[in-house]
């Protein structure tokens, strides 16, 4: 007489896995970031025993003004037109820089807005500007220390 | 009669959920391919840009209130509020320190008055930082208009 096997099924239980997942969806969803992770970048120039000196005359000088108006080698000029001028600078000399300083009463929206203008320079009047400086507040009066201005 | 009414009593409505679990698991495939931790939870308008590059996911973050409250965060953990320009230039010289390359993010409400940034952008001169991020949207033809 042969003895029947009980056979016993193997199963993995899920009933709860649709928990866990949703758990999980939710947690991504709060702790994710999608949006603004780009921006502007600009490279500082490296640490080096000999800094290249730029004159102010071998240079092209937008000065983002207080009220957000824009001065460009001293005379007045709206945003629109900084390109095709810089691009008349850049045919007598391609590796012109650009310095681009901003009052400190200024906002940070104006002088972005110069600065990706100045960025588009490629896609807008098909030259490159290859150094754009922003220097600082102390650096501006270092310079001026350096000339002997107060 | 009767027999049409027995029957409309008998059907049950279910919903089909056998392919939720699919979907869910595509779900959370995508949000793990996607995830990235916001260190800086700090509530600014960015300025908007045509140029825009991307930012490496572990760069350093500093931001700028309107207000011109600084917060700093070296990409691994939860930014805090710094006192003075001078806390801003120890945490970037730390940072900087210990990983020379890396990228720093000034993510800065645009109404903010630049003498703010202006500080954090000496701070990260001075720190010999190689490159640095202006966070920034996207700007589309209706801003211009």
């Amino acid at each position: 007489m042969k003895l029947q096997k009980k056979k016993i099924e193997s199963e993995i239980f899920t009933g709860s896995m649709a928990d866990i997942s949703f758990l999980l969806i939710i947690y991504f969803m709060v702790t994710s970031v999608f949006s603004a992770t780009r921006g502007l970048d600009f490279q500082l120039p490296k640490a080096s025993t000999s800094t290249p000196e730029i004159k102010q005359e071998d240079s092209i000088d937008v000065h983002v003004l207080q009220d957000g108006s824009l001065k460009v080698d001293g005379k007045p000029m709206p945003l629109d037109q900084i390109l095709p001028y810089v691009a008349d600078k850049l045919k007598q000399n391609p590796d012109k820089p650009v310095i681009l300083r901003t009052d400190p009463e200024a906002t940070y929206g104006d002088m972005i807005q110069v600065f990706d203008t100045l960025r588009q320079a490629p896609d807008r009047i098909g030259m490159e500007i290859k150094t754009i400086s922003i220097p600082t507040q102390r650096e501006i009066q270092n310079v001026w220390a350096l000339f002997g201005v107060q | 009669m009767s027999v049409l009414r027995e029957r409309s009593r008998n059907v049950e409505a279910s919903i089909f959920t056998a392919s939720m679990a699919d979907i869910v698991f595509l779900l959370i495939v995508f949000f793990v391919l996607t995830y990235n931790v916001q260190v800086d939870r700090t509530q600014v308008q960015l300025p908007k840009t045509w140029v825009r590059t991307d930012i490496p996911k572990d760069a350093a973050f500093i931001s700028v209130s309107k207000e011109g409250v600084i917060r700093v965060s070296s990409g691994k953990e939860m930014s805090l509020p710094v006192g003075s320009d001078e806390e801003v230039l120890t945490f970037a010289s730390n940072v900087v320190a210990e990983t020379p390359d890396k990228a720093f993010v000034i993510k800065a409400d645009k109404g903010t008055k630049y003498d703010h940034v202006d500080k954090v952008l000496d701070a990260l001169k001075q720190a010999k930082a190689r490159v640095i991020y202006l966070l920034s949207e996207q700007k589309t033809v209706e801003d211009t208009n």
